[in-house]
C-alpha cells in the first residue's frame, strides 16, 4: 500500500513541528513546507530577511524527522490578500485579524494548490482545532483553541485537513516534542505578534504602504456621541473599539472608544454602557457546512479568547448574517470576526460590520 | 523509486575520488604549515608550490600568477575591488560588467560604487551575448576594470572572451573573466588569450567547496583585500589551505585532460534532452538556444507551469535541478539573468535549469524525458483558470 502524502505547513514552532512528527509516526508520507510570506529586508535587523531563523528551525526539524522540506514563496499573494487588506481595514477605521485571512487565502487555498502539485492528498497545520467527521471543531484545550481563526476556509478543503495537535493541550504538545527528541523547538516561546508586524507596531506597516501622511495616522478629534470635541488623537488607526488607552481623562466614569469615523477622522468615545450591543451584523460570510436556518440557536464569539454568548440567527442575506444575542456583548469591533458555533462545532462566520444596541428582530 | 537523478552540476559537483585521495595526506601526516622552517613546513610548502604550478599549467599561466582563494566569489571580489582600488586614482573611476554576471561580480561592482566608483553595465542581447557597440562605448580609457563571465551559470551562454579581452587591452582596461562555469568546458589559455585576470572554483569541477583560484597576469595592478602575513606575496594573507589547493590542482588537471571528450558527451546528452522535451512540450522555450552555449546547461521555461512547484514535484520524484537564484531562506526569486535578457516575468517564473556533468548518464536523461512532460501536463491541468 502506498502511504498517503500530507503537506504540513511548518513555521518552525513547536505546534507545527509536533504536528509533522505525529503524522510521521502515524505512517503518512510527510512533506514539510515553510511559507515565505514577506521580507523585511534590512528593516528589522534582529529578525533577518524572511524570518530566516524560523525557516532554518523547520528545515532542521524535517531533517531530524527524515522528511523533505521546502520553502514556498507566497509573498506576492500574501502581500495582496493579507497585508494590503490589513492596511486598508485600518484605513477604514476597523480592526482586522490578518490571521483569519491568512488561513482562508494563504494556508487553506494557496497552500492547497501547492499540495495538489505535490500529489498530497492531505494538508496539515499545527492549529489547535479538531476535525471530527469532516467538521471543524474547537481545540480540546480551551486555553489554546484556535478555531476562531478558521471560519473562513473553503468547506471543500475540510475533507483534506489534518490537525494533529488539536486534540491535546499545549503542555502535551511540548511533552510530545521532548519525547520525540525535538529539543530544538520544544520550549520555543510562543509568537504573540502578527508575523509581518514584528515589533508590534502596526502603524509602521500602514505608513509603509499608505505613506506616513495617511489619514489614518493623522491627527484627529476625540469626540463624544453628541459630537462635542473633548480632545485630540494622533491617528485613528491607533484605536480599536473598546480601547481605553490613549484617551483623554477627566470624565466621571471610564471612557472607551465606541466608534471610529474615518470620514472625519474622529474617534468617538463613550461609557462602558455605550459599548454594549445586542445585535451583530457580519459580512463576507462563510459556512463550513450546510447554511443554518433563520432562528437557529448558536454560540457567538466575537473575539479570540472571548467567551461565546448564546444567540439566534435572525437574518441571512447574500453575504450578510445577523444575530441577536441573548445577553449584551461588549465592544463589538468592526473588522474582527464573528464566529458561530453549535457546541464545539464551527458553523461558519463573517467579518463584523457593525453592532446594534437594540435587540434585532427576527426576519419574518 | 528509480535511481535519483542529479542535474544540478552548475550548482556543485561531488568530490572526485582521485581528488579526495590526493588531499587526505594533508589532513594527516603532512599537516604542516607552509610558512614553517622545519621539515613539516617544507613538505607542506612543496605541496602548495606544486599545486600552484599545476593549476597554473591548466590555465597557461606561471605559478606566481595564481592566487588560491576560498571560493569563486572571493576571487571575483579580489579582481574587481582590488583592481579598482589600485587604479581609480589614475582617472579610471569606472568598473564595467554585464547584468547577467553571478552575484559575486555584481555584488563586488556595487561595492566599487559604494566606494565612489562608477558602475557600468554592458548591454546584452536576448541570448545574453554582450552587444559589441555597448562594449565599444562603455569600456573606455576612464575604466579601471571590466569583468565579463565566460560562460553564464544560468543559461550557459558563452562570450567571445578573446575578442573582448583584446579590445579591453587596447584601452588599457584590466580585463577579468569569471570562468567558474567555463573551466573544463572551453579552452582557456592565458598565453593566447589576453585576459588579465580569471576566476575558477573547485567545487564545480570535482574539488571540495571552499577553494578557488584567481589568475593575475604579471604586472596587473591590484590591492589586496585582506591584511596580515606575507603569504601569497601579501596578495592573500592567511595560512594557506594546502589540502584544498592540492585538491583543486588534482581536479583541474583531470578536468582539462577530459575536457574535449566530456564536452562531446555532454553536448550529445543535452541535445537529446532538449530535442525530446521540445517534441513533447512544443511551446517550451530554451533560453539562449541559438547562441554559442557551454554544453552542460539547459534553461527551459514551460508556459503554464511555475518553477517552484515543478522543482518540488521533480525533487519528490528524485530529480534534482534548480531555478532562478535562491535567497537565504531557500525560497526562489525570479532570475536576474532572464530578466536582463528580456524574458518576461511570467516566462521567467516558469524557468528550470538542468545542468549536466559527471553524474549524468543516458539513463538520467531518459528519466527526465519521461517525468518532466508528465509533470507539465499535470501542472497545466491544475493551473487555476
Amino acid at each position: 500500500m502506498t502511504r498517503e502524502r500530507v503537506l504540513v505547513a511548518m513555521s518552525g514552532g513547536v505546534d507545527s513541528s509536533v504536528a509533522a512528527a505525529l503524522l510521521v509516526r502515524q505512517g503518512y508520507d510527510v512533506v514539510g513546507a515553510t511559507m515565505k510570506l514577506f521580507c523585511h529586508g534590512d528593516d528589522v535587523p534582529d529578525r533577518p530577511c524572511c524570518s530566516l531563523d524560523s525557516v532554518n528551525d523547520a528545515r532542521r526539524i524535517c531533517e531530524q524527522l527524515g522528511i523533505p522540506h521546502y520553502v514556498l514563496n507566497l509573498e506576492s499573494a500574501f502581500g495582496h490578500d493579507v497585508v494590503r487588506d490589513f492596511v486598508d481595514e485600518y484605513a477604514r477605521g476597523r480592526t482586522p485579524i490578518p490571521c483569519v485571512r491568512c488561513n482562508t487565502f494563504t494556508k487553506f487555498r494557496d497552500l492547497v494548490r501547492k499540495a495538489d502539485a505535490m500529489d498530497a492528498r492531505w494538508i496539515a497545520t499545527g492549529h489547535y482545532a479538531r476535525m471530527i467527521d469532516g467538521a471543524l471543531h474547537r481545540g480540546l484545550d480551551p486555553a489554546k483553541d484556535q478555531s476562531y481563526f478558521l471560519w473562513g476556509i473553503d468547506q471543500r478543503v475540510l475533507s483534506r485537513m489534518l490537525l494533529p495537535v488539536g486534540a491535546q493541550t499545549k503542555a502535551e504538545t511540548r511533552a510530545v516534542a521532548h519525547e520525540l527528541g525535538l529539543e530544538l523547538i520544544a520550549e520555543k516561546r510562543e509568537s504573540q505578534d502578527i508575523c509581518f508586524v514584528p515589533d508590534g507596531d502596526h502603524t509602521r506597516i500602514i505608513a509603509r504602504v499608505l505613506g506616513a501622511d495617511a489619514a489614518a495616522l493623522a491627527r484627529g478629534p476625540v469626540v463624544l456621541r453628541d459630537g462635542r470635541v473633548v480632545g485630540e488623537h494622533d491617528g485613528y488607526a491607533r484605536f480599536t473599539v473598546g480601547q481605553r488607552r490613549g484617551l483623554p481623562g477627566g470624565f466621571a466614569e471610564p471612557m472607551f472608544v465606541v466608534a471610529i469615523e474615518p470620514a472625519t477622522r474622529a474617534v468617538v468615545i463613550g461609557t462602558r454602557d455605550e459599548l454594549l450591543g445586542r445585535g451583530i451584523v457580519a459580512r463576507e460570510v462563510n459556512w463550513l457546512g450546510a447554511m443554518p436556518v433563520i432562528g437557529a440557536e448558536v454560540s457567538v464569539q466575537i473575539r479570540h479568547r472571548a467567551r461565546a454568548v448564546p444567540g439566534v440567527i435572525v437574518r441571512i442575506a447574500d453575504d450578510e448574517v445577523e444575530v441577536a444575542l441573548d445577553e449584551p456583548a461588549s465592544a463589538i469591533s468592526p473588522g474582527q470576526s464573528m464566529v458561530l458555533y453549535q457546541g464545539d462545532r464551527v458553523l461558519g462566520g463573517g467579518v463584523i460590520e457593525r453592532g446594534r444596541r437594540a435587540l434585532p428582530v427576527r426576519a419574518a | 523509486m528509480p535511481e535519483p537523478v542529479y542535474l544540478d552540476h552548475a550548482a556543485t559537483t561531488p568530490v572526485r575520488e582521485e581528488v579526495l585521495a590526493a588531499m587526505l595526506p594533508f589532513f594527516g601526516p603532512r599537516f604542516g604549515n607552509p610558512s614553517s622552517v622545519h621539515r613539516w613546513g617544507r613538505e607542506a610548502r612543496t605541496a602548495l608550490d606544486e599545486a600552484r604550478e599545476r593549476v597554473g599549467r591548466c590555465l597557461g599561466a606561471s605559478p606566481d600568477e595564481i592566487v588560491f582563494t576560498s571560493c569563486g566569489t572571493e576571487a571575483d571580489n579580489m579582481a574587481l575591488i582590488g583592481v579598482w582600488r589600485a587604479r581609480h586614482g589614475e582617472g579610471r573611476r569606472a568598473a564595467v560588467s554585464t547584468p547577467i554576471e553571478h552575484k559575486a561580480v555584481l555584488g563586488a561592482l556595487h561595492q566599487v560604487a559604494r566606494e565612489g566608483g562608477e558602475e557600468r553595465l554592458l548591454a546584452v542581447d536576448s541570448s545574453g551575448r554582450v552587444a559589441a557597440g555597448s562594449f565599444e562605448s562603455l569600456v573606455r580609457d576612464d575604466a579601471a576594470v571590466c569583468s565579463v563571465m565566460w560562460v553564464n551559470n544560468e543559461i550557459g551562454t558563452m562570450q567571445d572572451i578573446p575578442a573582448l579581452a583584446q579590445q579591453a587591452k587596447e584601452r588599457g582596461v584590466v580585463f577579468h573573466s569569471d570562468a567558474v562555469q567555463a573551466f573544463g568546458k572551453v579552452e582557456i589559455d592565458a598565453r593566447t588569450t589576453p585576459f588579465d585576470m580569471l576566476s575558477i572554483s573547485g567545487h564545480k569541477i570535482g574539488a571540495p567547496k571552499g577553494i578557488g583560484a584567481l589568475f593575475i597576469r604579471r604586472g596587473t595592478p591590484m590591492e589586496a583585500l585582506m591584511f596580515g602575513g606575507a603569504q601569497d606575496r601579501g596578495r592573500r594573507p592567511g595560512t594557506e589551505n594546502v589540502a584544498m589547493a592540492v585538491g583543486l590542482a588534482c581536479a583541474a588537471e583531470l578536468t582539462v585532460a577530459e575536457r574535449e571528450e566530456e564536452v562531446r558527451r555532454l553536448s550529445a546528452l543535452r541535445e537529446r534532452l532538449e530535442a525530446a522535451l521540445l517534441a513533447r512540450v512544443p511551446d517550451a522555450v530554451i533560453h539562449g538556444r541559438g547562441a554559442p552555449r557551454a554544453p552542460h546547461v539547459t534553461n527551459i521555461s514551460i508556459p503554464g507551469t511555475e518553477s517552484e512547484s515543478m522543482l518540488i514535484a521533480l525533487d519528490l520524484r528524485g530529480i534534482a535541478c534548480s531555478a532562478g537564484s535562491a535567497c537565504q531562506s531557500g525560497s526562489i526569486n525570479p532570475s536576474h539573468v532572464l530578466e536582463a535578457i528580456g524574458v518576461s516575468t511570467d516566462v521567467a517564473k516558469s524557468a528550470l535549469r538542468l545542468s549536466l556533468g559527471a553524474l549524468t548518464t543516458e539513463a538520467s536523461i531518459d528519466r527526465v524525458i519521461e517525468v518532466l512532460p508528465m509533470l507539465v501536463e499535470k501542472a497545466r491541468r491544475l493551473a487555476p483558470a
